[in-house]
């Protein structure tokens, strides 16, 4: 006989303890008791003297020994009491299934079935050795530990949930696995049973340096065997070349998880085209990476495919899609377009146009406008940049200075990056009046020659002409100009990356000094995923596949998560621990319910005493008198009946 | 329960059907509904009777003093106005032991003087305790309710019963005969018969509705009782068990009793109303059984 887990005392101190509460309660329920009449008139006449009764006198030992009873019943039906042996008491175990990716490979010899089915195989096998009364709570591993069931004695409901389990696409973590295992069977407050594995192991060798706890003592493994040439993609980055912007460097890394060496081809394809090829010569266990380049501005699917077959096609193809390279069109009136095309021409990603000031337009087709030398009479609705503007242009003229040096740069605003150069010397240069809200990129001693207005339209004034002094053979002047354009339009100049990996966590180098604030990271739906931001790496998850953006300032990763993470290492259980499925379990005497029969009869109870001490009204309620209601119930349907 | 409405619309649709009743004759003015055997300014001829000096020459009967050259007048019935006067118990007793006896009282009171009001009846509520309260007159129709309700609302059961006194503060205030209701528990120490006598005598035609809770007449305690009397805060300790129980229903039911013998001695009626019956029982129940509306 159980109790909670308890012994035969604890139960009948615990039942001593609540009879001594009934009684308690039954006697403050039959104590004297003061109660507010209209009048006492009546009373006197039916006054009947007062006896000395003592307070603790049981009146009636009827109602309380059926209201102990009763509630002894209910204590005990809670309580779940059972009969029968102790060694009888079920367990509760814990069966933990491997749904990592690694469970869609496919074994040979087995018709095209998966590693998953043997799984679920053996899972069945193990709940049907186990007694009868066992209970088990299914949980299925990948990365993370999910729970399929709570812990359920029925068989139908597990092998249900076993049913339903698949691979996933992320990889194992066991040993977070078996801590979920171990803290469920403690919360669960049972007799803790076996904490089972089943599945192959894989897991990534950084899961199992991480290690965590060592295994519980009470561990089963049952191994599916997984003996699986397969070789597959690790991963895919592309970058555009910095020396050409319409440029995608293309770097594929894949390893060989068998046993046996490989050679086989990786073919490239763009839009359906092939791109490129390379022999791929993989050792076992090892990594081999190859690099392509392509030339494209265009958008469209890039396909990357190891061409063999294995048992795990999962990891064969990777498909990333690339993002056209954007260009800036830049309107440029000037009478002198010599002196600015070597300029404005350097980078692919302008498309500059040439016109004369007498072509000017506020409104053209362009993202960005230069104005050299002119101050047109409608201002301009575009960003603009002017160069050296008679009066100023948009901004007053303080006064014309010549030969002044440049004594200051504004290096921390993105206009002035990378600019220190303290030699210039303007042979004519006018010095602007800039006002709280505007950005003094350059000054004289005289004052402000380069100042930018961030108000809608921006503008970027040049208070004297580089292109057609000496100053456009310095190293500044090309990148002043990168800079107002990086400024103007920082969409067209934010550095793109596209890398083509496998789900779970990813971890991506950033730079030290950016702030968390800056960085985003979203999932293809919009939604906003968590990250860590750590020491130069920021850290996210993604447990389903897709595409994730991240962007950090001026950069902007996609990471194209279709690739099944595939574990590389492979975990062996310490000696000592069991394995294989058991034999079935003898039929033993188990405990049967009670609780049932108990919660009834203890409800039985307590409604006789109800109907024999009846306490329907406030005023029953403090009284002791027995009705039998029924009979009353029954006269007064009579005299109804008689009415009507 | 306060805050609730006394009675809801479609039950006041109801109350409109019915006329409160008077079965003796009063006198007063016309424009009543219940018809008197005092002659007046009625319609109806009645009677004749020798003229006196300064009778009205228009009701002199002249065919017969040409005929029997002797003046006769001509008399008429009358339907007079007579006020309703509805005495309503606000004593402590009122509210022991729970309060919805009060209530309830107050529910029938709103009910009878809407019912009055409707027939262009005078209605007048008097509170009292140990003595006659403010009262509130109404009439000239329905319009007139909702300060009745409003003032029956805001009465608030306290002090002891004092029927005699109560009564002749009554007595004294108002000498015109009537019509009159007395909802009260009836439980004054002192007793009540001779003081609701007096009123009889008077010439009122009594109507008594002895309200009750369930806990008034069946008691339903048992045990060691500590028993408070709402009114005067006098304490009785008793051992009840259900013989006691059953004395107690008795002497209830003789008192209950010895009212209806005086009102029905009288010529009045009496109403004994449990306060967990529908008032809407009553109204169209009781009340109409007794013939104090139809």
């Amino acid at each position: 006989m159980f109790f909670l887990n308890l012994s035969a005392a604890e139960v009948l101190a615990l039942l001593s303890g609540a009879s001594a509460l009934v009684v308690a309660l039954y006697l403050f329920d039959r104590a004297r008791r003061t109660v507010r009449v209209a009048t006492l008139r009546f009373w006197v006449e039916a006054r009947q003297p007062v006896q000395a009764h003592r307070r603790t006198r049981i009146q009636q030992p009827w109602s309380l020994l059926l209201q102990w009873m009763g509630i002894a019943l209910l204590l005990l039906a809670i309580g779940q009491l059972q009969f029968g042996p102790r060694a009888g008491a079920p367990f509760d175990h814990v069966l933990i299934l491997d749904t990592s990716s690694w469970m869609a490979a496919r074994p040979p010899g087995t018709g095209g079935g998966q590693l998953i089915d043997q799984v679920r195989e053996q899972a069945r096998a193990y709940v049907r050795a186990l007694p009868r009364h066992d209970r088990v709570m299914l949980v299925r591993a990948d990365a993370l530990a999910t729970p399929a069931t709570a812990f359920e004695s029925s068989r139908a409901r597990i092998e249900a949930a076993i049913a339903q389990s698949a691979a996933g696409v992320t990889a194992l973590n066991l040993p977070q696995a078996l801590e979920f295992g171990r803290q469920a069977q403690r919360m669960a407050g049972g007799r803790a049973g076996e904490i089972v594995f089943i599945g192959a192991g894989r897991m990534p060798a950084s899961a199992r340096a991480a290690g965590g706890d060592p295994a519980p003592p009470n561990l089963r493994f049952i191994r599916v065997a997984d003996r699986i040439e397969n070789a597959g993609l690790r991963r895919i980055e592309l970058k555009r070349s910095p020396s050409a912007p319409d440029t995608w460097e293309i770097y594929v890394s894949a390893r060989n998880y068998g046993v046996r060496p490989r050679t086989t081809p990786l073919t490239l394809r763009f839009g359906g085209a092939p791109v490129g090829s390379r022999q791929l010569t993989l050792p076992p266990g090892a990594e081999g990476e190859v690099s392509f380049t392509l030339r494209t501005a265009a958008a469209g699917v890039l396909e990357a495919r190891l061409v063999h077959r294995d048992g795990f096609p999962l990891d064969d193809r990777v498909t990333l899609e690339l993002p056209a390279q954007r260009r800036l069109r830049v309107a440029v009136y000037t009478a002198d377009p010599a002196s600015l095309r070597p300029l404005l021409e350097a980078d692919p990603r302008l498309a500059a146009t040439f016109r004369r000031p007498d072509q000017y337009e506020p409104q053209p087709e362009a993202e960005v406008l230069i104005l050299d030398g002119f101050r047109p009479q409608a201002p301009p609705a575009r960003d603009a940049i002017w160069i050296n503007p008679p009066g100023g242009g948009p901004l007053a003229l303080r006064q014309r200075v010549e030969n002044a040096r440049l004594i200051r740069w504004n290096s921390e605003h993105p206009l002035g990056a990378g600019l220190r150069s303290k030699d210039w010397t303007l042979a004519s240069a006018a010095v602007l009046v800039a006002g709280p809200e505007d950005i003094r990129v350059a000054e004289t001693e005289a004052g402000p020659v380069i100042v930018a207005r961030a108000a809608t339209p921006r503008a970027v004034v040049l208070g004297f002409d580089p292109a057609r002094s000496p100053l456009r053979f310095e190293l500044a002047t090309p990148l002043l100009f990168a800079n107002a354009f990086r400024w103007l339009a920082p969409g067209i100049f934010r550095r793109e990356e596209v890398s083509g990996g496998s789900v779970g966590t990813v971890r991506m180098a950033v730079d030290r000094a950016t702030p968390p604030e800056a960085v985003r990271v979203a999932h293809e739906d919009g939604a906003t995923l968590p990250f860590t931001l750590q020491n130069g790496v920021l850290t996210f998850f993604s447990g389903t596949r897709g595409t994730v953006s991240v962007s950090t300032g001026d950069r902007e990763v996609t990471y194209s998560l279709t690739l099944p993470e595939v574990g590389d290492a492979r975990w062996e259980p310490p000696p000592g621990v069991r394995r294989g499925v058991p034999p079935a379990a003898a039929p033993m005497a188990a405990a049967s319910d009670l609780w049932p029969w108990l919660a009834l009869a203890g409800g039985l109870v307590l409604f006789v005493e109800w109907l024999l001490y009846g306490r329907r009204s406030a005023g029953v309620r403090r009284g002791m008198r027995p009705v039998w209601k029924p009979a009353r119930w029954l006269a007064a349907w009579r005299t109804r009946r008689s009415e009507s | 329960m306060a805050t609730a409405p006394l009675l809801d619309r479609q039950f006041l649709e109801r109350l409109e059907r019915l006329t409160i009743h008077w079965h003796r004759s009063f006198p007063g003015l016309v424009g009543g509904h219940n018809r008197s055997q005092f002659a007046g300014g009625g319609q109806e001829f009645l009677d004749h009777r020798h003229f006196h000096y300064g009778d009205d020459l228009r009701a002199v009967n002249w065919r017969a003093y040409m005929r029997l050259e002797k003046l006769f007048l001509k008399m008429f019935q009358v339907e007079p106005r007579v006020p309703v006067r509805l005495l309503l118990d606000v004593s402590a007793s009122m509210e022991a032991p729970r309060p919805d006896k009060f209530w309830y009282a107050r529910r029938l009171a709103a009910a009878l003087c809407y019912v009055g009001l409707v027939r262009l009846d005078t209605m007048v509520l008097q509170p009292f305790a140990d003595g006659l309260g403010e009262r509130f007159l109404c009439g000239g129709g329905r319009h007139r309710f909702s300060p009745a309700v409003a003032y029956l609302t805001a009465l608030q059961a306290r002090g002891r019963t004092g029927f005699l006194h109560s009564v002749r503060d009554f007595l004294s205030r108002y000498s015109q005969r009537g019509l009159l209701i007395v909802i009260s528990d009836f439980l004054d120490e002192d007793g009540c018969e001779k003081a609701l006598q007096y009123l009889a005598d008077f010439g009122h035609e009594l109507v008594l509705v002895q309200l009750w809770a369930e806990e008034d007449r069946n008691p339903p305690w048992a045990g060691e009782l500590d028993l408070v009397d709402a009114e005067t805060g006098q304490q009785l300790r008793l051992q009840v068990d259900d013989a006691a129980r059953r004395e107690y229903t008795q002497a209830f039911d003789t008192y209950a009793a010895s009212l209806q013998r005086l009102a029905e001695r009288a010529g009045g009626r009496y109403l004994g109303v449990a306060a967990d019956s529908p008032l809407e029982e009553v109204m169209f129940g009781g009340l109409s059984r007794a013939r104090v509306v139809a």
